[in-house]
């Protein structure tokens, strides 16, 4: 009898308990109810890419993946209600910034131009200086950061809690419910939402892809110019193993057709490396000063301005840096050819190469209307 | 009566659980003997000394030198039982001599042995024609495994990383640049050593050696020099000798001592 009524009493609990852990859901939104287990989302691994790690603690789910494009769109992220993320992550620019260096809410100008985002879900590190080792952490900094969105994220996250309101017309209490189940609203949900988002920015329908597929043929000059992205680079009487190629593959990889190696290089652009000392800015190791990290080759015809810092505004000045060899430092990457006269490319093998380079263009990546903005 | 059969029933149960814990533990006759395990911990040195990617040195003739990175794969690692049979404890590694502490830790059969080896270098069938996505993100042939060290998938994967930059004479600033990578099949080679006291493998016992690497080595030995100044430069997947030259110094520049 003793027994029975304890049972009793412990299963009426439960039931109290799962009632009440719904609590911040309005039942009169939820449909489906806000306890359902969120739809795992089919994340569609492209031909010749790798496997995709993706956190335990935040698989990809459908409502996970629409609320984070909601989140990564969303202008009251920012203190005045004026930036999203998407400010400065262009679709129209390969979800880069056009401009040398980003501009906050204050109109204050990072130091920095603002990466690529585009198949993240295999980048290793995150920045330019690689401080970051995971996406969600990542995605903390620009939302806080007083140079760029400037909300704190307590604020953030009341302003999300209070939504509906004046800023926002979306119920983001239901949409965070229906992604992550009952619970608080919270910084970490937030970023967890927009990192499932962004693992989704797949591009892997350039015209090199579908060449690699067999789907088309690549024009004489793109396909020159392929081979010169995988030559070695140099006078073989100068720089034995020379092939005078362009010697993009050591470090724009094409092993699993990610074009970055996503390690950190000095490519000659300085000899001395203040104001901004890159990847030693994070270790404290003098050897990692000017070292910043490869970004992909994916969409950068679209992509400008380049470099960490914009400094180029054209891929022709790019490849003319390269080809120059770099300027002598003591980190300067030994594949640089900075003292053996340059790549000594012709005009003719400089152009293609950038017509190679235009071959990992995909426009449906950048026009994909699942990336762009819902509000 | 009923309230008595509850009891009863309840109480057969934990007999039934407390008997199957019991016999459950309790090991076969011919159940194999859990394996032991071997440690090797890869050290980084410059002529006898302890040292660090980083550090500068100065080699055989003179000239400062700064090892930057140093990576090599290994593939396989096998102990030799008393048979003469060789044992593969781990497929392939890669040892970044830039992060202290390099170790690999296996399983091993309960055994003596007498000898350890292991092939500098990947074996044909696992180098070209490989597509690096193929393998788990964890792997080290993987996309990420690889970073930076794979060229193509007809050339393959590089074996060993030397890179850092020298000086032609003592005070100048280290400028040039070093940067020899080797690879090709044909580049392969195996380390071998033959141990004077055999050691054993106790079930669920850890056995560890100490194998270090001269970095000095890899530039001068008793059948060949490099002059950096010279040859400062090699991707052999193009063919060019020196990268097996080197390969042939690094084959003698390994030590292996029990811990």
């Amino acid at each position: 009898m003793m027994i029975s009524k304890q049972l009793h009493t412990l299963i009426a609990s439960l039931i109290l308990i799962s009632l009440t852990g719904c609590e911040r859901c309005n039942p009169d939104s939820c449909d489906p109810p806000c306890d359902a287990i969120a739809t795992p989302y089919a994340l569609e691994i492209p031909p010749f890419f790798p496997p995709m790690d993706i956190p335990e603690d935040n698989p990809l789910t459908v409502e996970g993946v629409e609320l984070g494009r909601l989140l990564f769109w969303e202008k009251s992220l920012s203190a005045d209600g004026t930036m999203s993320c998407g400010s400065c992550h262009l679709p129209s620019a390969g979800f880069a910034d056009p401009n040398q260096y980003s501009t906050g809410i204050t109109g204050a100008q990072g130091v920095r131009n603002a990466m690529a985002i585009v198949n993240i879900g295999w980048s290793t590190s995150f920045f330019w200086d690689g401080r970051t080792t995971s996406l969600e952490e990542q995605i903390l900094e620009p939302v806080s950061h007083p140079d760029e969105m400037a909300l704190p994220w307590d604020e953030a996250v009341t302003r999300l809690q209070n939504a509906p309101n004046a800023t926002t017309q979306i119920d983001y209490p239901s949409r965070f419910a229906h992604a992550f189940g009952p619970g608080d609203i919270t910084a970490e949900r937030t970023t967890q939402a927009i990192a499932q988002f962004l693992r989704t920015l797949i591009s892997a329908n350039s015209k090199f892809d579908q060449w690699r597929r067999g789907e088309t043929t690549l024009a004489d000059d793109e396909f020159a110019g392929y081979e010169m992205f995988l030559r070695e680079g140099g006078d073989p009487e100068v720089t034995p193993g020379g092939q005078f190629g362009g010697d993009c593959f050591h470090c724009h990889s094409e092993a699993g057709l990610q074009f970055s190696d996503y390690l950190f290089r000095n490519n000659g652009l300085d000899s001395v490396f203040t104001p901004d000392p890159g990847l030693a800015g994070v270790t404290g190791n003098a050897l990692d000063s000017g070292r910043f990290k490869t970004p992909t080759l994916r969409n950068v015809a679209l992509s400008a301005p380049y470099m960490h810092d914009g400094r180029f505004q054209t891929l022709e000045e790019v490849i003319e840096h390269y080809n120059s060899g770099g300027v002598p430092s003591t980190t300067i990457d030994p594949f640089m050819k900075y003292n053996s006269g340059g790549l000594t490319l012709s005009a003719v093998q400089k152009g293609n190469l950038l017509a190679f380079l235009n071959t990992l263009t995909d426009t449906a990546f950048v026009s994909d209307p699942r990336f762009q903005d819902p509000h | 009566m009923e309230k008595h059969k509850n009891f009863f029933t309840i109480r057969l149960d934990i007999l039934v659980i407390a008997f199957l814990l019991l016999v459950g533990c309790r090991p076969q006759p011919n159940e194999p003997e859990i394996p032991g395990s071997i440690r090797l911990d890869f050290n980084l040195q410059w002529n006898g000394e302890d040292c660090a990617v980083g550090a500068v040195q100065t080699d055989h003739l003179g000239h400062p030198v700064r090892i930057d990175n140093l990576q090599m794969y290994i593939a396989p690692i096998e102990i030799r039982n008393e048979r003469g049979e060789w044992l593969e404890i781990n497929d392939v590694a890669l040892l970044d001599f830039g992060v202290h502490g390099q170790k690999i830790t296996a399983a091993a059969d309960v055994g003596t042995y007498n000898a350890i080896r292991f092939g500098m270098g990947l074996p044909a069938e696992i180098n070209t024609d490989i597509d690096p996505a193929s393998y788990a993100n964890d792997h080290p042939l993987s996309v990420p495994g690889s970073a930076g060290m794979f060229w193509t998938w007809s050339s393959g994967y590089v074996f060993v990383k030397y890179e850092g930059k020298f000086a032609t004479e003592s005070g100048e600033q280290l400028i040039e640049p070093l940067s020899y990578h080797c690879g090709t099949d044909a580049s392969y080679r195996t380390v071998v050593f033959e141990l004077e006291d055999v050691f054993a493998i106790e079930s669920q016992e850890l056995t560890a050696f100490t194998i270090d690497f001269n970095a000095a080595a890899a530039l001068v030995g008793e059948q060949d020099a490099i002059d950096i100044v010279e040859d400062p430069v090699t991707h052999n997947a193009q063919g060019t000798v020196l990268g097996e030259r080197l390969m042939d110094l690094m084959d003698d520049a390994w030590n292996l001592t029990r811990q």
